[in-house]
């Protein structure tokens, strides 16, 4: 499976753990539908990152598609 | 037994007068039942069978906002919106033309073709004040038949440039199926989607509502469409003993002419016109089409898939979105349950008009991509759901028979006047039983329904 979340730049590091960001599968749900992609991780408290990018394109577009009326 | 379930207000079907009544329950339907102290007792079932009556809500938080007119009749006698109306308008209709050029046994309006069309001026004006009462909404071009104006696409360009984005043309598909290049003409022009009316699968159904066999011209307008890049929205009329048993076959029909076909909205026939003293409606309800898709789909489509809306009144209307994936399975798309908090009505209706216009418009200008299929996930749904969602929805008109003024005072499909008016549809329409309109000019002398 090709995931594409990953920014080119991986050195980024939890603030409240202080431990570096590791690529891990996150699964996201919305209004009832669960996508697997590969997010930066924080091996020890379990946050992903999500890039802006991330945010306001493909999760947005994702987000609109479910949208009740 | 009967039970009481609450108050509601209605109108007498014989002078209009606003009169007072319950909504009860009696086995398994649920009837309005109201008294006028002049020309006595009405009562008509307003819901039948599954989903529950009292499962079926979606509360709001009354919408006041907007330029409004100071009640002094009541409802619904001062249309136009009053103080009193609690929603925005979510799609502003406007009447092009009342010349038709098909004369249905029954019809959606009134299409009697005696008065003149409004002139291209008076529609640009009208299109202003659509955008600034609104601030911004859906609309619809609605007739009479709008194909029959040499000008429709001007008429069409013209609302775009005042500013509206999602531009709908309600039509029975005639001239769209007989001139190939209009469809391209009123794609150029701006035309977002097609409301088309399409009553069944065979020719029985069209000749029984509309006179005549139109189910090839209905193929050949929506081949015209599809190549135009138009979004199709197959509008059934459902009237019991005619069509009742062809719900899921539409829905099948219009599933097989995905992307360009972008759902279903079945409209139950609803009574407006002149109706004789014997006559008794008989309207199709919502939760019988929900159970009609259901068990017609062999459980395909389910009675639990189908939501109350954001915008509307709850008792107006239903729908239900799905993703037909690329191996032929047919995948709900939405949540598992109803916020049944109550949400703001401007926010249900803001909602709504971006929903409806994404998902009612045209996917052409993304069927160049299907040749690239990404390979991650979300890549994948959003790839598919961009072109292959489809919606199954319905609406339910109130006549004089069937009008609870709480569900009109929350309407948001509102037809727009030369004046400026903004008055709800089912107001704009209700006739009494002899006719006579509330808020039309005229009507034509015979029986007219939708």
């Amino acid at each position: 499976m090709n995931l594409s979340f990953l920014p080119p730049d991986m050195n980024w590091t939890c603030e409240p753990c202080g431990e570096k960001l590791q690529p891990g599968i996150v699964e996201l749900q919305y209004v009832g539908s669960v996508f697997k992609v590969e997010l930066p991780v924080c091996p020890k408290c379990g946050k992903a990152l999500i890039s802006e990018d991330l945010a306001i394109g493909r999760m947005l577009e994702v987000e609109l598609l479910l949208e009740d009326k | 037994m009967t039970e009481i379930l609450g108050n509601i207000n209605s109108v007498c079907p014989e002078c209009l007068a606003q009169i007072a009544g319950h909504l009860v329950r009696r086995g398994d339907e649920i009837v309005l039942e109201k008294i006028c102290f002049e020309h006595g007792a009405f009562a008509t079932t307003v819901w039948r069978g599954s989903p529950a009556f009292e499962s079926w809500f979606r509360p709001k938080l009354p919408f006041f906002g907007g330029e409004r007119q100071q009640a002094g009749k009541g409802c619904p006698y001062d249309c136009g919106l009053c103080q009193n109306h609690s929603q925005r308008t979510c799609t502003a209709l406007v009447e092009i033309t009342s010349r038709c050029n098909l004369q249905c046994p029954v019809c959606f309006a009134d299409s009697g073709g005696t008065e003149p069309d409004p002139d291209i001026e008076t529609l640009t004006r009208m299109f202003a004040q659509i955008v600034a009462r609104t601030g911004g909404c859906n609309l619809q071009l609605s007739g009479g038949e709008p194909t029959v104006r040499k000008d429709l696409p001007l008429i069409v360009r013209l609302a775009r440039l005042a500013g509206i984005d999602f531009v709908q043309l309600n039509t029975n598909g005639l001239v769209l199926s007989t001139d190939p290049d209009l469809s391209f003409e009123l794609k150029e022009a701006g035309l977002s989607s097609v409301f088309l009316q399409f009553d069944g699968t065979d020719n029985q159904v069209f000749t029984a509502l509309r006179g005549r066999p139109l189910l090839e011209a209905k193929c050949v307008a929506i081949e015209n469409l599809s190549r135009a890049g138009i979004g199709i929205v197959l509008v059934p009329t459902i009237t019991a003993g005619v069509n009742t048993s062809q719900l899921w076959d539409i829905v099948r029909f219009g599933l097989d002419r995905l992307p360009h076909v972008r759902g279903v909205h079945f409209q139950p026939m609803s009574y407006f016109g002149r109706f004789p003293d014997e006559f008794v409606p008989n309207h199709v309800t919502l939760p019988e089409i929900m159970s009609g898709l259901h068990s017609q789909s062999r459980g395909l489509l389910k009675v639990a898939d189908f939501r109350p809306p954001g915008c509307e009144h709850a008792l107006c209307s239903f729908s239900a979105k799905y993703l037909l994936g690329e191996d032929g399975h047919l995948m709900r798309l939405g949540s598992d349950k109803c916020d049944c908090t109550p949400i703001s009505a401007e926010k249900g209706a803001l909602t709504s008009i971006g929903v409806t216009a994404r998902q009612w418009g045209s996917v052409a200008e993304f069927l160049p991509m299907a040749q690239h299929p990404p390979e991650d996930e979300l890549g994948k749904f959003i790839h598919r759901a961009r072109t292959h969602t489809f919606s199954v929805s319905a609406m339910a008109f109130q006549d004089c028979w069937s009008l609870n003024l709480e569900r009109l005072q929350g309407c948001c499909i509102h037809v727009a006047q030369p004046d400026g008016r903004l008055i709800p549809f089912c107001s704009f329409n209700l006739t009494a039983r002899n006719g006579r309109s509330l808020h039309r000019p005229q009507l034509r002398q015979k029986i007219i329904a939708t």
